[in-house]
Parts: C-alpha cells; sequence; structure tokens
C-alpha cells in the first residue's frame, strides 16, 4: 500500500499541493485527474522521487520512503512525450534498463512482453518510423521490463487518436491486472480517468475535490466543482453522442 | 569546474594582464599617459575613424546582399537546385583566410589584373584603401550575415503574407509587414555582427589598406612592426576591444525583439513570374561580383607569370609541393586544426551539457553562460596580444599547445550556442528515464545523448576546423619559425612578393576545406554499429 501524509509542495512561494493525504491500494488503477495547474504533475513527481516535498510522509509498504531517491524507490514512469531514445531501435530500447541490472527480467518474460503489446514485427524499426500508439507500447515495454512496484503514467492517453486511445486504455488495464501492478495515471481527461481506474482522485488547487471509485464520482458529487466541471463535460458528451444516434437525450442527472 | 579554471588561466589571466600593461608607466605606477600619447599621434584618431567608417559601409553592405539572397532562396518559386547554389556560392568566402582576399583583389582590379584587363579599363579610384577595404570586408560578412538573416527567414511565418494580401495590404505593405519587421532585430544583428568582424578583422587591411589605416593595422605595426611598443599596443588592443564589447551587448539586447518562432514555416508562394526572374537576377549579380574576386585565385597559379607570361604552366604548384618547408607548413595547419577542432569541441560539448543538461546550480550554469559571452566579445588580435604578453618566455611560448588554447578560445562562443541549442531540443525526461533504469548521469550523457547530438558535434568540429585553418588574427602573434602556419606563411611570403605561393596555399586551404567539409558531413550521417545492436542480432539467430 502507497500512503501520503500531509504532503505540501510550493514553489517559488506559490502553494501547489496543500495537505494532501491519501491511500492507493496494491494493484490498484487510480487516476489522478484536475484541470491544468492543479498539481497533479507534481504530485506525480513526488510519488516517483524526482520532486522532494516540503512537508509530509510518503509510505510504501509501511517504509517510510520520504527520503529514498528516486533511482532506489523501484517505481517506474511513462512520460507524456514517452522519451524513447532515438539513437536506438524498439528492441534496444525495450532491453535498455538490462544493460545495468541482467538479472531483472528474464529473455521469455522479455519475450512475452513484447507479446502482449503486440511489438514483434516492429522491433527493429527506428523510433520515428512509430505511430503514437506504437510509441506509447514501447515506452510501457520498456517500463514494465524493469519490474516496477508501481507504475507511473503521465496523460498516457492525450497524444493519441480515437481507436488507438481505446485499445491503448485496455493494454494498460490488462498489464494492471495480469502483473497485480499498482498504477497511477495523470490525465486532465474525465472520461478517461473515469473509464479507465479503480478510483479517481479529483484535485482542484492542490487539494483533494473527491477520492473515490468512477460510479460513486457519477452518483454522489460531492461538491460543485466535481459536479460542473467533471461530470458536466461527461453529460454534455453523452448526450451528443445520443442525439447522434438518434435517441432522446437524458434530462441532466436524471433518468427517464 | 576544470573548464572554468581552463578559461580563468587562458582567458581572464590575459585580458586582465593586458588591462595593466595598458595602464602602466615606464615607472611601472597607474597612468593614463600611455593612452594619452596613444591619442595624441593625429595617425591613430585617423584610423579609428577610418576604422569606424568603413566597417559600417561594409557592414551595410552585407546584410543588404545577404538579405537578397535569403529572400531568394525563402521567398521565390525558382528551382530548389538553383536556391542549393545560391546557399553555396554564399558560404564559399569562409573557407578562404581573409588575407587572401587582398591579394585576390589586388590581382582583379589592380592595373594589370584580371578584371580590369577582362573589361579593358581600370578603376576610376585608387584600389588600395577604402575601395579595396570596402570590398574585403564585405565579401567577409556576407557569409556570415547571409546565416544568419536565412536562418531567421526559414521560421518566419509565411502565412502572415497570405492574410496580409488577403486583408487587402498593396505590395510594399504586404513586404513590410510579413518579411521586413519580423527580421528586423535579425537584420540589425546580421549589421552588427558584420560590422564586429570587419572592426577586428586583420587579414583584409594587411594585404589592401595600402597607406590607409585603420585600428588592425596599427595593432599589428606596434606590436611586431619596425619599431614595437608594447605599451601602447596593449592600450590600442583596449581601444579596439571596446567597441566589440559594445556591439555584442547591442547584440544581447536585440536578441529581446526577435520573434521566436518554433517551427520552420512553409506555404505555398503565389505564381509570379516577375518577382522570381527579378529577385535571380539581384541575387546572380551579387553572387557574380562577390566571387569574381576570387577567379584570379584559381587563374593566377595555373600561369607562368602573371601578368607579363601569360601561359598555362604548373611550375607554382610544383615549387609549392617540392618544398618540404611550405609541407611542412601543411602539417602543421591541419595538426593545429584537427587537434583545435577536437579540443574545442570537446570544451563546448562540456560546457552546454553543464548548462543544458545538468542539474548543477544556477549560478554554475550562470559561469559558463559568462564565459560564452566574454570570448565572444574579444577580438582575435586583443586576444592574440593578450597571449603575447602573458606567455612571452614561458614554456608555452611559440608552441602548438599555444596556438591550439588560442583558437579554442577565440571561437568558443558559437559552437557553444550551437552545441546548447541542440541539447536543449532534446527530450528532457530522457535522464530521468534513463536513470529509473539504473544509469547514472554520464553513462546516459555516453549512451543517449551523445549519439543524439552527432550531427551538431560534426558541425562544431567542422566550424572549428576551418576556422582554424583560415585565422590569422590571434595566431599571427603566437607563431614560432616551428609552429608557422599556412596563413602567417601568406603574411610572409607577402613582404618577398611571391603572390603565387600566397595563391597556390590559399587554393590548399580552400580545398582542404571544402574536403573537411564533405568529409564531416559524411561522417554525421554515418551509423556505426551499435553493441545492443549486435546483441539484438545474436538474440534473433538464437531464436
Amino acid at each position: 500500500m502507497l500512503k501520503l501524509e500531509h504532503i505540501s509542495k510550493s514553489f517559488d512561494g506559490v502553494n501547489v499541493l496543500n495537505d494532501l493525504s491519501l491511500e492507493v491500494e496494491d494493484g490498484e488503477i487510480v487516476s489522478i485527474l484536475g484541470p491544468s495547474g492543479c498539481g497533479k504533475t507534481t504530485l506525480l513527481n513526488l510519488i516517483l522521487g524526482i520532486t522532494k516535498a516540503d512537508q509530509g510522509q510518503i509510505i510504501y509498504q509501511g517504509k517510510d520512503i520520504t527520503e529514498i531517491p528516486m533511482e532506489k524507490r523501484e517505481f517506474n514512469i511513462v512520460f507524456q512525450d514517452y522519451a524513447l531514445f532515438p539513437n536506438l531501435n524498439v528492441y534496444q530500447n525495450i532491453v535498455y534498463g538490462l544493460r545495468n541490472k541482467p538479472n531483472i527480467s528474464k529473455t521469455e518474460e522479455v519475450d512475452a512482453m513484447i507479446d502482449l503489446l503486440e511489438l514483434r514485427p516492429h522491433l527493429k524499426k527506428g523510433i520515428d518510423q512509430l505511430s503514437g500508439g506504437q510509441k506509447q507500447r514501447v515506452a510501457l515495454a520498456r517500463t514494465m521490463v524493469m519490474k516496477p512496484k508501481i507504475l507511473l503514467l503521465d496523460e498516457p492517453l492525450s497524444a493519441l487518436d480515437g481507436v488507438i486511445k481505446e485499445s491503448i486504455k485496455s493494454k494498460i488495464k490488462t498489464i494492471s491486472r495480469q502483473f497485480h501492478l499498482t498504477t497511477i495515471i495523470v490525465t486532465h481527461d474525465p472520461e478517461e480517468a473515469l473509464t479507465l481506474s479503480d478510483r479517481v482522485l479529483i484535485i482542484e488547487k492542490g487539494k483533494i475535490s473527491q477520492y473515490d471509485t468512477p460510479l460513486g464520482i457519477v452518483n454522489a458529487p460531492e461538491n460543485e466543482f466535481v459536479e460542473h466541471f467533471i461530470l458536466n463535460q461527461l453529460i454534455i458528451k453523452r448526450d451528443n453522442i445520443l442525439t447522434l444516434f438518434g435517441n432522446v437525450p437524458l434530462e441532466a442527472g436524471k433518468a427517464v | 569546474m576544470i573548464l572554468t579554471v581552463f578559461f580563468v588561466l587562458f582567458l581572464g589571466l590575459p585580458v586582465i594582464r593586458l588591462l595593466c600593461r595598458s595602464f602602466s608607466g615606464e615607472d611601472g605606477g597607474v597612468t593614463l599617459s600611455v593612452y594619452q600619447s596613444v591619442f595624441q599621434q593625429k595617425k591613430f584618431g585617423q584610423a579609428l575613424g577610418n576604422s569606424f567608417l568603413i566597417a559600417a559601409l561594409a557592414a551595410g553592405l552585407a546584410t543588404i546582399v545577404a538579405f537578397i539572397l535569403a529572400y531568394t532562396c525563402y521567398y521565390t518559386n525558382l528551382p530548389k537546385r538553383f536556391k542549393n547554389i545560391i546557399r553555396l556560392a554564399a558560404m564559399l568566402p569562409m573557407f578562404l583566410p581573409t588575407i587572401t582576399y587582398g591579394f585576390a583583389i589586388i590581382y582583379s582590379f589592380g592595373h594589370q589584373g584580371l578584371i580590369t584587363k577582362t573589361l579593358g579599363h581600370t578603376l576610376p579610384f585608387e584600389l588600395y584603401g577604402i575601395f579595396g577595404l570596402l570590398v574585403g570586408y564585405s565579401v567577409y560578412t556576407i557569409p556570415v550575415a547571409f546565416l544568419l538573416v536565412s536562418n531567421t527567414m526559414q521560421y518566419i511565418d509565411k502565412k502572415v503574407m497570405i492574410v496580409s494580401k488577403v486583408m487587402g495590404d498593396k505590395a510594399h505593405a504586404t513586404f513590410w509587414i510579413a518579411i521586413v519587421r519580423p527580421l528586423l532585430g535579425t537584420l540589425c544583428g546580421a549589421f552588427i555582427q558584420a560590422f564586429f568582424l570587419s572592426f577586428t578583422d586583420f587579414g583584409i587591411p594587411a594585404s589592401v589598406g595600402g597607406r590607409f589605416e585603420v585600428v588592425a593595422s596599427v595593432l599589428y605595426d606596434q606590436m611586431l612592426g619596425g619599431i614595437p611598443n608594447f605599451g601602447k599596443g596593449a592600450a590600442v588592443a583596449m581601444i579596439m576591444l571596446l567597441p566589440s564589447i559594445v556591439s555584442i551587448c547591442l547584440l544581447q539586447y536585440l536578441e529581446r525583439f526577435n520573434i521566436r518562432y518554433k517551427k520552420i514555416s512553409d506555404a505555398e508562394l503565389s505564381q509570379n513570374v516577375v518577382r522570381d526572374v527579378v529577385w535571380s537576377i539581384l541575387s546572380v549579380i551579387a553572387l557574380v561580383l562577390m566571387l569574381c574576386i576570387f577567379v584570379v585565385i584559381f587563374v593566377a597559379p595555373f600561369v607562368t607569370d602573371w601578368p607579363n607570361k601569360i601561359s598555362f604552366s604548373m611550375e607554382h604548384f610544383v615549387s609549392v609541393f617540392t618544398d618540404s618547408d611550405l609541407l611542412s607548413i601543411y602539417g602543421n595547419t591541419l595538426a593545429m586544426a584537427v587537434l583545435s577542432a577536437a579540443a574545442g569541441t570537446l570544451a563546448a560539448y562540456g560546457a552546454a551539457l553543464v548548462t543544458a543538461r545538468s542539474r548543477m546550480p544556477k549560478w554554475c550554469k550562470g559561469v559558463v553562460e559568462g564565459i560564452a559571452m566574454v570570448t565572444n566579445t574579444i577580438p582575435g588580435m586583443v586576444l592574440g596580444v593578450a597571449y603575447m604578453f602573458v606567455f612571452s618566455g614561458t614554456s608555452l611560448q611559440n608552441t602548438m599547445g599555444l596556438l591550439i588554447i588560442c583558437n579554442v578560445i577565440h571561437y568558443f562562443s558559437s559552437p557553444y550556442l550551437m552545441m546548447k541549442n541542440s541539447l536543449s531540443k532534446l527530450n528532457e525526461s530522457w535522464e530521468t528515464t534513463a536513470g529509473l533504469m539504473g544509469d547514472s548521469w554520464i553513462k546516459t550523457i555516453i549512451r543517449i545523448v551523445t549519439p543524439n547530438v552527432k550531427e551538431s558535434l560534426w558541425s562544431v568540429f567542422g566550424y572549428y576546423f576551418t576556422n582554424s585553418c583560415v585565422t590569422v588574427s590571434a595566431i599571427i602573434f603566437l607563431v614560432g619559425s616551428r609552429t608557422m602556419v599556412l596563413t602567417t606563411k601568406i603574411k610572409q611570403l607577402q613582404y618577398l612578393n611571391k603572390f603565387n605561393e600566397v595563391f597556390v596555399l590559399s587554393l590548399l586551404i580552400f580545398f582542404t576545406n571544402l574536403i573537411a567539409k564533405a568529409l564531416f558531413a559524411g561522417l554525421a550521417k554515418y551509423k556505426p554499429m551499435r553493441v545492443t545492436q549486435k546483441l539484438f542480432q545474436k538474440k534473433e539467430t538464437l531464436c
């Protein structure tokens, strides 16, 4: 279990995170959702260990890891822009970490991951020959080879379009379930957050607005922010789609 | 850290020493007397005025020509090949030392000159002095101005032009709002850069200045002339440094007015045959005028005795290539250029890594930035004179090592900026990502960052190589008889009136640069087999 206790962080006097406390269960998929500038990326960086908290503790499996440097936490991240290495081909990118820690994954495990993410036909390709979705899968494979204790994903879907988005979504779910892997995802898109995760952490202005299951958020929004900015968006989307398919739109919030 | 010590030792110290020297009287006390006596010389005031005047005129001319060439490249529908020829031709003067320019001008426009003879009459005005300097400086600075202007031009949003036309602007209004206005900062920058280069160049006045004095020639005379006066030399060097500092500060200031675009902008240009023809004619005229003065370099050495006996002959080449002295000088030049390029690339890369890709404290990065700016403001001649003061009598005097250090520092600024620019364009998350996979910072730099900036590294290497090949201003004060290089030899041959040898050596430099450029471009694209690639292949055979 990952526990954050009374975390605060400010940059140049501006308070970005304010006395945040939360828990994430093992094997759970949690989305951090909020508008840009709400502090969600800072929270991700704090968990990863790039940024140090001003106050508070981060506890993992009962151990205080607040002071442990990034490299030793054994968490791993896939960045929004993937940060793939263009001088190496797909396979070289995937096995990059094995040069430093040769025993972390067996060859069969790497092969299995390549097949799971359907990367077998692309192994020899250069990075610039890949589409956005393929890049995302390579970055995921590269990270999974390191067997992270927690997988962090920074806006994993925002650069992808339509169908690809859905397929990456299901890959993320598969991986998390199969490896019982705690997965924390940062996103600004309510649809993504609520359809992908077990629980959603909604942040506004550096504070937790609501932390609940998708169903809980939809059925019982705790405050105006969640209702207006998160749910409203989804309702408009839903109604547009319903209209498109010739159905009578439901009235906001009420079932017909 | 090592980098800082290096720069303190070879940049800070010499300049401070120069400053002290210029203010010390005969008794060793602090005094302004040296400056007083320098300014009391009537000649000096005139030289200073001349320098300002000619440098400004040449810079203006160079900027205009650069604009014409760049405009033709980016705003006409001329065939790509034609544009590539313009780009290449505009760069050619860079491959020749400036000291050659002067001789080429003399051999072209003099009474017996190639162009004079072809046209059938002589120039209506004096060649030595204003005209010669103006032509020389302009040709010298056109490549740099062209690089600056065309670099900005490719980023200017071409769609603004379409919007302006759609809104009903007249042609001149469109020209102003869509092209000149966004370029203003760069045009001023190009002017100042060209001014700075002309003001501090020594090769051109050395050859075609005649009795027309400029600051650079005064400085040379004070240090290495008939009656050397080191104190006055130091003072003149300091006076030369001042306008340089002002122009670089101006450049920094102008930087803020430059409009920053992230993407290279391409938009389809409207069909306009008149426009295309007019601009291509302008460009061709400019290039022909610019390059025609160099034709003589390719003609004179193949002639028995220009201009008296015009028949084909290889004897000058044979005499140069059988002269073991000249061959060893060529060897020196190559060695100096390669070593300067290697050391310079390392220094620029190291410094750029500190500012662009490290987590060093802010003051550390500030120091590196400061060093880069200072190297940019110091003219080669001033650096050379300063080194002369500090290293005369030490074991470094007259060594190849000192020449290399001098080159590394003299040309440091542009390579550093080039490196920093390409490093900061790389993905910011690489170090973190690789760190999470067990890399140390230095491992990531070697495995990931360096391979991805290979092209920039080679172009920095090429920049140092070419400049080391053609430079004369700093090293003229530092070469010894055993470390003589081609450019300083040319200066020596001038005294002996051996101009055919001068041209042969110039051609040697020119073709060396041309070959080197092709070689570096090839190396930049070359992809070696990497260890993991081999590993991968091995694995595949197992599967």
